[in-house]
This record gives structure tokens, sequence and C-alpha cells, in this order.
């Protein structure tokens, strides 16, 4: 059913893309800090 | 019978008890043909481009909180009367309106009521708040009520304690929440929208109520936490450089007066279900919704299940509208929540729900822009009918101010027009929503770069809620 519909909401997709893109980009950003702080230090803002 | 028979056929009496409804007076639905220079998606992608952008300047720009003290200052002085009498003027109207509903025409686009009601209350007075200050409160009928009643008792010295009952501190503004929310049931679910005398006595009851609880808690305090339109539309009328108190007007900065206005419980998700009523109102104007070539759609499945548990054709039809409805309100919280864990984790030092209750006042311009986009068209539209019922408002025949004749000049902006108004309002909604948010990140962590760290996910929130609001109304477009 789903496919069979396909042509009427394909570009629903394209709506996605920029949240997709942000939230891509955010979670890659917090990747890339977690690695250079390393697994001894704590998360900023604790004690 | 079949399974998909038995489905088949619930859906056809589903679409007759559509057809067989009260014309869709006050649909708001596009007028013509967009003639756009690109795909309507395209728009979604400048808008992302544009909240991205404005994030970036925000924190190259605005390294200080500037929101967060009010500073008014009064501009004019207005005579101590003016309250009464808008007062007066509010309590006319409602038992004008009232009186419409209840003894005129039946037919909706013949009498004042449905039109005063969903356009000039609904969608007149948002707008209305944000460019002229608190015009609800003035006109208010049941606080001008309540007012009058009050002052006569200490006249006759009857009554010895304004507030009987302390109003509970746990219930916040959840009794608005619900309000709004019951509102936006009746407008979009209820098969009785467009019924003159049951709209009439809805507003009777709310009133009723109004007047209850006035008596219990107050009125000052009852109004600024349960009448839920006083609440809904003070929170857009916080958005306005204008104030009125009485016996003053004063001027602030844009948007500095909703800070803080979302802290007692309750405030925020006041906020979420006017964003998510309204996102529902647009989605049932789209495919997802409504289904293709006679099927696939999420209602008819819906109306399926609940018309083989053995409800009728309207029965069904509103029960799958309700669930809809209250899907996407916590769709729409499900956003928010997501944004606010988000900024939990990079900023660390606030509790979740204490961060939910200090950036809440960063959605009320989003609520703003997603009414401005969704109901443009029927404000413009709609509200032009108000011409000639002003004259009519029975819908018998009067001519009280030789407008009876008047139309609707459907030429006044094209759908082309149209999705433009809604494009900027949905994006100056979010760059607004934005600006506060920064500024209150700013104000709440120690280093503008850690504001801006912790605004990362609300960043992706406004994102979403754009991208949400244009699919929705390209959906509805697309109809």
């Amino acid at each position: 059913m789903i496919t069979a519909h396909f042509g009427h909401w394909w570009s629903t997709l394209l709506y996605l893309v920029p949240v997709v893109g942000v939230v891509g980009w955010l979670s890659f950003q917090q990747w890339k800090e977690n690695r250079r702080k390393g697994p001894e230090e704590p998360p900023a803002g604790e004690p | 019978m079949s399974r998909r028979r038995v489905g088949a056929a619930t859906a056809a009496v589903a679409a007759a008890a559509v057809a067989a409804a009260p014309d869709p007076a006050l649909a708001h639905g596009l007028v013509g043909r967009q003639d756009l220079p690109i795909p309507r998606w395209m728009f979604a992608w400048a808008a992302v481009t544009v909240l991205v952008a404005s994030f970036a300047a925000l924190a190259a720009l605005w390294p200080r909180p500037r929101l967060q003290t009010l500073e008014e200052r009064v501009v004019r002085r207005v005579p101590a009367l003016l309250d009464p009498v808008c007062g007066a003027i509010g309590v006319a109207v409602f038992a004008i309106v009232v009186y419409a509903g209840l003894a005129g025409s039946q037919t909706a686009n013949a009498n004042l009521a449905p039109t005063f009601v969903y356009v000039i209350f609904w969608v007149g007075l948002p707008i209305a708040s944000l460019l002229l200050g608190d015009v609800f409160r003035a006109f208010n009928p049941w606080r001008a009520i309540a007012r009058c009643v009050a002052w006569g008792s200490r006249r006759l010295g009857a009554v010895a304690d304004a507030e009987p009952l302390p109003y509970p501190p746990w219930l916040g503004r959840w009794p608005a929440a619900l309000t709004i929310l019951a509102f936006a049931w009746v407008e979009l679910v209820y098969v009785g929208r467009d019924d003159p005398s049951r709209l009439a006595i809805l507003a009777l009851a709310y009133a009723a109520v109004q007047l209850v609880g006035m008596a219990l808690y107050g009125i000052e305090r009852w109004e600024e936490r349960a009448d839920g339109f006083g609440v809904y539309f003070g929170l857009f009328a916080a958005l306005s450089p204008l104030r009125w108190r009485r016996g003053a007007l004063l001027v602030r900065r844009p948007l500095e007066g909703v800070v803080g206005m979302l802290t007692v419980p309750g405030g925020v998700a006041l906020v979420l279900v006017g964003i998510g009523t309204t996102s529902f109102d647009g989605f049932t104007n789209g495919t997802l919704w409504n289904g293709s070539g006679g099927g696939g759609g999420i209602a008819g499945f819906l109306t399926d299940r609940f018309a083989s548990l053995g409800l009728g054709a309207e029965n069904a039809l509103m029960a799958a509208f309700s669930v809809g409805l209250v899907a996407m309100v916590l769709f729409v919280s499900a956003l928010y929540r997501l944004g606010v864990q988000g900024m939990h984790r990079i900023g660390g030092r606030y509790a979740a729900r204490d961060l939910s209750r200090r950036f809440g006042h960063t959605l009320v311009p989003i609520a703003l822009a997603y009414i401005v986009a969704h109901y443009f068209s029927l404000l413009a539209y709609q509200g032009q009918a108000t011409g000639y019922l002003i004259s009519d408002p029975l819908g018998r025949g009067s001519d009280l101010f030789g407008t009876a004749s008047a139309t609707i000049d459907y030429g006044i902006i094209g759908a082309t027009g149209i999705w433009y108004v809604q494009v900027g309002a949905l994006v100056a909604g979010h760059v607004c929503g934005l600006v506060l948010a920064h500024d209150r990140a700013l104000a709440t962590y120690r280093n503008p770069r850690d504001a801006t760290r912790s605004q990362y996910w609300m960043l992706a929130v406004m994102v979403a809620f754009t991208s949400l609001g244009l699919w929705i109304l390209s959906a509805a477009a697309s109809q």
C-alpha cells in the first residue's frame, strides 16, 4: 500500500533532508568532541 | 462479508457522512493555483538556511543577554474610563454573537456566530494581540462582568474577601491548556462545529465556568492562569511592543514581554497544544491524512478500525480525528522534549524539566507563526464576510449598516501571495524563537560559548518545526 502510493508522498522526504542534515551535523560534532575529550574527562558542567 | 469489504463499506459510509455534513463554511483552503518559481520543498531548504545563518549570526553578534530585564516606559496616558467602556463593548459583542447563534439562521455562512468565533476571535485576536497588545483582556466579557459584579458588591459592602480560595499552585495553566485543546477539538473534530446554536451554547457554558472560577479564585488570578483564551491571547500580546495598563499605554522592546512567562506548570503545555492543534488542522488537509485516489489515508484507516468496533459512521470519524489531534500534540511535544534533552546533555547543569520551563517561551512566536501561516487565507477571505454579517447577524435579511449586500473578494490576494505570507510568517516566527532561546541561554549559562553549544539542539527543533510547518502547508496546497 505504501509503495503503491509512493508517487504521492515521495516529495515529503525532501522536507526531511534539512532536519536530517542538521541533526547529522550536530551528532558528528558531538562525536568529535567526545572523542577529543577522551573517556577519562568528566562532561562539562559536572564538578 | 470479508474484512476488506466491511472496511470499504465503512469508508463509504464515512465519506457519505462527511459529504452530508454541513458545507465546510469556514474551510480555509487555498483559492486558485500557486505560481511559484521553485518547487515548494525548496522553500523549506531556504527557510532552514535562513535559520542556520541566523543562529550563526546570533552566536557572533549577540554576546550578552538583552531581553531578560523588562524595560518599559509610558508613552501616553489614557482615560481610566477606557477599561470599563471596552469591557461593556466586549459584553455587548458577546451578547450579540450568542443571540445570533441561538435566534438566527442555522446556516453557518448566513449567521454571525461561526465566522466571529472561528475567524475574528480565534485567528484575528492573536494577530491583533501582536500588533496592539492585549486587546482581549480589555474586551474580555467575563472579566468585565465579574469586575462589574465585584464593583457593585464592594459598593454594597457585601464582599469581605475578593479571593475566597487560594488558587492551587500545581494547577498552574493546565486549565488553559485543556481549554485550548477542547476548543481545537470542537473546531477540528466535532461534527456540529458550524452549528450556530451549539456554538452559542458552548460560549455561554464557557462564560459560566469563567464566572464561577473568578468568583472562587479571584478575577485576576483566574484570568492569568485558567481562562484559556485570556492566557493564550495574552502570550501573543506579550510579544507586542505595546502594553496597556490601567490609565497608561507603555512601550517595550518586541519579544521581551514573553520572557519568563511560562515558568508555571502547564505553561509550556499550553503553547505545545497551540502548535500541535494548528499543525493537525493543516495535516488534515493533506494526502497522508485523507488519502488519494480513493483510499490510503490515515483517516480512512482509523475510521475503519473504529467502525469495526461498533461505532456509527459519524462517531467513528470523530474518534479518528480525536486520535489524530492528540497524536499531533504529542508528536510536537516530543520534538520539543528532544531539543530539551539535547540541551540537557550538552549543558549538563540543569534538569531537563527545569530547562523545559526556562525555554518554553521561545515557542510562543512559533505558535503565532503557525496560526498566521495556517489561517491567513481564512482571515483574508472569510474575514471579509464580517462586512455583510454585521448588517445581518441573524441571517434574516436585515441591513443594519447598509453592508448586507457586500461580498467576499477572492481576488484580494492570490494563492501565490498567500504562500509567500505563510513562508514569511514561519521563517520570522522561528527566527524570533531562536533569538529568545539564544538570549535565554546567555542568561542561563556562564559564557557565550556554552550558551551557543546548549542551543545546538534547539536549533534542530526549530529546523524540524519549520520543515514540518512547510510540509503541512505544501501538502494542503497540493490537494
